[in-house]
């Protein structure tokens, strides 16, 4: 179970360099607009196949490229309740960050937990394969953070119920 | 402070001020609030230095918890036996509040020891008083008598129009929480922190505890018990309270960790989220760390020059 989480994300780190050529697009409906191309998914051409890297049934990755713009929908392991709750906290209070982030989407897309959004001007302000450090960590991070604030409910609890329980002894 | 303490820390603050500067004349009229509703109102006037006038209100009881003009069933007869002559209940109480008391400072016991246990049990009054039915229950345990109540769930309040029950008998009296969440991350939390409750008495050094048992539905003691009181969105918890729990000094300590039982579950359900905010804004920190290292150094320095200017 340890060495899936490495093969996962080389995978997602392989598919990420390989989809991250990022170009200044205008966009050709509205004059001097510069839309992320991804995002509206209007015109065929613009838009690359979607990627999608599955862990196992509960964890996937989805990859979506397009000339200007690529979007990551990533979705988290959960696998009782309590996770269910922490992952959701934990994600909701960085969605509200997103500002602090710029990478990162304000709204997961749809069937996920959690989004990127990375255009060619953040290509064009951070070194690509950082980006794309950062990308991973942040996946590895999300995954350690959740199994450990569940750990500390879990310690936290022992420890209450026996101090409590001493006090009858 | 991983335990609910029972003397008040407002209470006994004040009456250990009030005696260190009795010559000196200050007016106090204080009201506070603790947790689960209760209030107290404090006052000292100069033209009784003195004699202090504290007010308590209670958590409003739900209907099934018997409520004896306002107090708790046996709540007087406890006053008197804990305090003696240095307080003197006020009839009727303060408008607003469910009990007064007028407290004489100079009919406390000289001995510095005892003045102290005085005081700690005047600020320990949420005990005395809301503890009274229970204590009664367990006094009668550690006797091995019953009261006309045996094998009858009895009503209790330890929250605003919240109950909880025991269930008394000549061998073990058994108390059953229904634990009720507003909050739907609070149910989750505390329904795990339950359930840690009955694994940790299943360890050996804790065998000497009561047994401890967790539900979803209401178990077979809360058979005569009304209908409202059978929900709670966190399950129900059985306590099994023996004789060897309730004699002699542990019976005080007993009455006031049954009261608490849910404020305390509650207070660590709340350290546990905030806890839980401090971890996720650290971590918040060093992802955006992370990111600021994939900026280039060209924009690096960009940022730095428009910033501070430079002296010539």
């Amino acid at each position: 179970m340890a060495n899936t989480i490495r093969l996962y994300l080389t995978c997602i780190r392989n598919t990420l360099e390989a989809a991250m050529c990022l170009q200044n697009f205008p966009c050709q409906e509205v004059e001097r607009h510069n839309k992320p191309e991804v995002e509206l998914n209007t015109s065929p051409g613009l838009i690359m196949n979607p990627v999608l890297i599955c862990r196992n049934e509960a964890e996937k990755c989805l990859i979506e490229t397009s000339i200007n713009s690529i979007r990551i929908s990533m979705k988290v392991k959960q696998a009782d309740e309590l996770e269910n709750i922490l992952a959701k906290k934990f994600l909701r209070f960085l969605s509200m960050r997103a500002e602090a982030f710029q990478v990162l989407r304000r709204k997961p897309v749809q069937g996920y937990d959690i989004s990127f959004l990375i255009t060619n001007y953040h290509c064009e302000e951070m070194h690509k394969h950082k980006l794309i450090d950062f990308i991973v960590q942040f996946m590895e991070d999300i995954d350690k953070e959740i199994s450990e604030l569940k750990l500390s409910v879990n310690t936290r609890g022992r420890l209450v119920a026996t101090e409590f329980l001493k006090q009858f002894i | 402070m991983i335990l609910l303490q029972s003397p008040s820390r407002f209470l006994l603050q004040i009456l250990h001020d009030r005696l260190l500067s009795q010559d000196k004349g200050v007016d106090i009229d204080c009201q506070t609030v603790e947790f689960d509703d209760v209030r107290y109102h404090i006052q000292v006037s100069m033209r009784n230095p003195k004699v202090l006038v504290l007010s308590v209100a209670l958590p409003l009881p739900p209907e099934e918890a018997a409520s004896f003009d306002g107090l708790p069933f046996g709540a007087i007869e406890a006053i008197k036996a804990a305090y003696g002559p240095v307080v003197q209940i006020l009839d009727p109480p303060k408008d607003g509040f469910d009990l007064t008391l007028k407290i004489n400072l100079a009919k406390l016991p000289s001995d510095e020891e005892q003045k102290n246990a005085i005081l700690l049990q005047i600020a320990s009054i949420r005990e005395v008083v809301l503890g009274a039915p229970l204590k009664i229950l367990l006094k009668n345990l550690s006797m091995k008598t019953v009261g006309p109540e045996a094998g009858q769930p009895v009503a209790l309040v330890h929250r605003p129009n919240e109950s909880f029950f025991v269930v008394p008998q000549a061998d073990k009296a058994t108390v059953v929480y229904p634990m009720r969440f507003l909050d739907s991350i609070d149910i989750v939390l505390a329904t795990s922190f339950l359930q840690e409750f009955v694994e940790a008495r299943r360890t050996a050094a804790l065998n000497n505890a009561p047994a401890c048992m967790w539900s979803q539905s209401p178990p077979p003691e809360l058979n005569g018990a009304p209908e409202s009181a059978l929900t709670a969105n966190a399950g129900f918890v059985t306590f099994v309270v023996n004789p060897r729990h309730v004699e002699g000094k542990k019976l005080d300590r007993t009455v006031w960790n049954l009261l608490t039982f849910h404020a305390y579950v509650s207070y660590h359900v709340k350290c546990s989220e905030g806890f839980m905010h401090t971890r996720m804004r650290r971590r918040v920190d060093t992802l955006i760390q992370a990111l600021d290292r994939a900026k280039s150094d060209a924009e690096k320095l960009k940022k730095m020059v428009t910033g501070p200017s430079f002296k010539k």
